[in-house]
């Protein structure tokens, strides 16, 4: 038998806390459930979890205290539970180090999703030669991107961005971060560049833009590719 | 002008009047010296110049007093500067007392019916504003009458599904434990999409409805709108039209989310039919706009008036039929107004359409 995949979920509302353990625990993962921040941190150490589910609004000390602390010492993926108007503070948990969010309120399906895109990511090796979803083929080595078997031809910084977030798929990347990794930490902070940038990318490989299969928008905070399937 | 008079401060007041009454003087004693070196011997001219002048201080100066330091002023200054013996005050010359008790009287009377001018001005600025904030007041309980309606509908449906279960739960069948939760579930997910319009009205500012709004590709709203959509009502068919050309718009995104999908919400729950709904945008250079197009009843004839002011429920006319979207559609037309939009909905020959327009460059 496998060993169980731990996680850690920190959250104060005792209703949510319920409902993520016993979905989380009938897919077979391990649950561990802290209610406030230190305790979250204190089991931290002592666990190590796999995963960490971290809800930003915490009745002791900031959740975003808890995410750099553990940030300090741990790589292991942080998804972040986090409310749905507030895109600055998702944005801010991201840069700093969180993998990816998770919006209240949720459904469990989404959730396993959320834990198994970073499950994945945070794993060595797992680093795929190919990207595959839908009828989009990426083919990191040759530098090959087809759409239902045509070749689609893209400019040198499309084709950096399109990698960028096939190599990241399933996970959502920040404007920030997409643009100091294509642009350099010296660019200016307006992002226009990279919205039109994507605007080429989806009329190259979309076929409605209003309605994209590949490249999803998430709005105020950055762009979430379509998981691959290989 | 006189209303923001009444505003300021009472030193200032003080100040202003003190300031009209000297130049009023001022003025009408070089007025009546140049009019003396013209036509010397004619204090009766010279007198009405001063009255000119007094009337001026009545009207423009706070309370009564200005006013008759300024008449007992006026009639030394006639008498002394104006009337033979120069330079001498002389009360003894025949009717000067009556000229005094004259321009005293009629000072007295300008003041009186000055002050009482401003103060009827300032108690109708005062009704006005007691009507306009009734007026809110009305507005803002006729919201909350209509939101307490639509929650209390599928609160009552969630406690009593869930209390129906946790009393009868040995008693009941799987597919009607199924059933029960899935109530519970539409229910909440109804709760849930009210309370995030509510919310949304939050980002908007204060009295004068403004909103931070930053350029967004349009697409990557429209995607985003159509994305959560198909997650709320999988299998909805939403066919859309956008320009081919790449539109960065002003606007708060999250909020023109919300109108996209409120309306389109309202498409798909109100129309009773599943045909495609038609997502059309349009763009000139000064605004672009979006129509949202059913193919189904369309729009009762007695509720297109009252569309989108928050009050008028949708009565079920059929079995499965959602609660009003008064809400929805009134918070839409606030969103667009904050973006300085519009918004009407409309039949046509097969369907109802809400078209919606956004500046394409801000505030104009």
């Amino acid at each position: 038998m496998t060993p169980k995949t731990n996680i850690l979920l920190i959250e104060d509302d005792k209703s949510i806390c319920n409902f993520i353990t016993a979905s989380l625990e009938s897919a077979n993962y391990r649950v561990t459930c802290a209610q406030t921040g230190k305790e979250g941190l204190s089991l931290a150490t002592s666990l190590c979890p796999d995963v960490y589910l971290l809800d930003l609004g915490l009745p002791d000390i900031d959740g975003m205290d808890v995410l750099t602390k553990l940030r300090t010492w741990t790589s292991n993926p942080v998804i972040v539970i986090s409310a749905r108007t507030k895109e600055q503070e998702k944005v801010t948990a991201l840069d700093a180090g969180a993998d990816d969010y998770i919006t209240k309120p949720f459904g469990t399906s989404e959730l396993m999703a959320r834990i198994r895109t970073a499950l994945r990511h945070s794993r060595p090796n797992t680093h795929a030669r190919i990207y595959k979803a839908g009828d989009l083929v990426i083919d990191f080595e040759k530098r090959l991107i087809t759409l239902e078997g045509s070749e689609v031809h893209l400019t040198q910084i499309e084709y950096q961005l399109l990698t960028l977030l096939a190599e990241n798929s399933g996970r959502v990347l920040t404007y920030s971060y997409i643009m100091n990794a294509i642009w350099g930490p010296y660019v200016d902070n307006n992002n226009q560049i990279l919205r039109v940038n994507m605007a080429n990318i989806r009329r190259k490989i979309e076929k409605s833009p209003a309605q994209p299969k590949y490249v999803f928008t998430e709005i105020g905070i950055g762009y979430r590719m379509l998981e691959s399937e290989t | 002008m006189t209303q923001r008079f009444w505003k300021l401060p009472r030193y200032k007041q003080h100040l202003f009047s003190l300031l009209i009454s000297l130049i009023s003087m001022g003025l009408a004693t070089g007025l009546a010296f140049m009019y003396y070196h013209v036509v010397p011997d004619n204090s009766a001219n010279i007198a009405l110049v001063y009255i000119l002048a007094l009337i001026l201080v009545a009207r423009y100066s706070v309370g009564y007093w200005y006013g008759v330091v300024c008449s007992v002023f006026a009639v030394i200054c006639v008498n002394y500067l104006f009337t033979y013996p120069y330079f001498q005050i002389n009360f003894t010359l025949t009717g000067y007392p009556i000229t005094f008790l004259g321009m005293l009287a009629i000072s007295l009377l300008t003041s009186t019916m000055t002050s009482h001018l401003s103060h009827q001005a300032m108690m109708i600025a005062e009704r006005e504003k007691l009507l306009a904030e009734a007026e809110k007041e009305k507005m803002r309980a006729n919201l909350l009458r209509a939101i307490s309606h639509d929650l209390r509908t599928p609160l009552t449906g969630i406690i009593g599904n869930s209390s129906l279960y946790l009393e009868n739960g040995a008693f009941l069948s799987e597919a009607e434990k199924i059933k029960i939760m899935t109530n519970i579930y539409d229910d909440s997910n109804w709760l849930l999409n009210m309370v995030e319009n509510l919310l949304t009205v939050t980002r908007i500012k204060g009295d004068n409805l403004s909103v931070n709004t930053s350029e967004e590709p349009l697409e990557e709203v429209l995607a985003e709108a159509l994305l959560k959509l198909q997650k709320r009502y999988p299998g909805t068919e939403v066919q859309t039209a956008i320009p081919e050309e790449f539109l960065l718009i002003p606007m708060d995104a999250i909020l023109i989310e919300q109108v996209i999908i409120n309306l389109l919400e309202n498409a798909i729950v109100h129309s009773g039919t599943t045909k495609p709904i038609e997502l059309i945008v349009t763009a000139d250079s000064n605004a672009v706009s979006f129509t949202i197009k059913d193919y189904g009843v369309g729009i009762p004839k007695e509720h297109l008036a009252d569309l989108f002011d928050g009050t008028s429920y949708t009565p079920s006319q059929t079995a499965d039929a959602r609660k009003g979207m008064g809400i929805g559609l009134s918070i839409c037309k606030t969103i667009l107004a904050a973006h300085h939009g519009t918004l009407i909905g409309r039949n046509h020959d097969s369907g109802a359409e809400f078209i919606f327009t956004l500046p394409r460059f801000g505030k104009s």
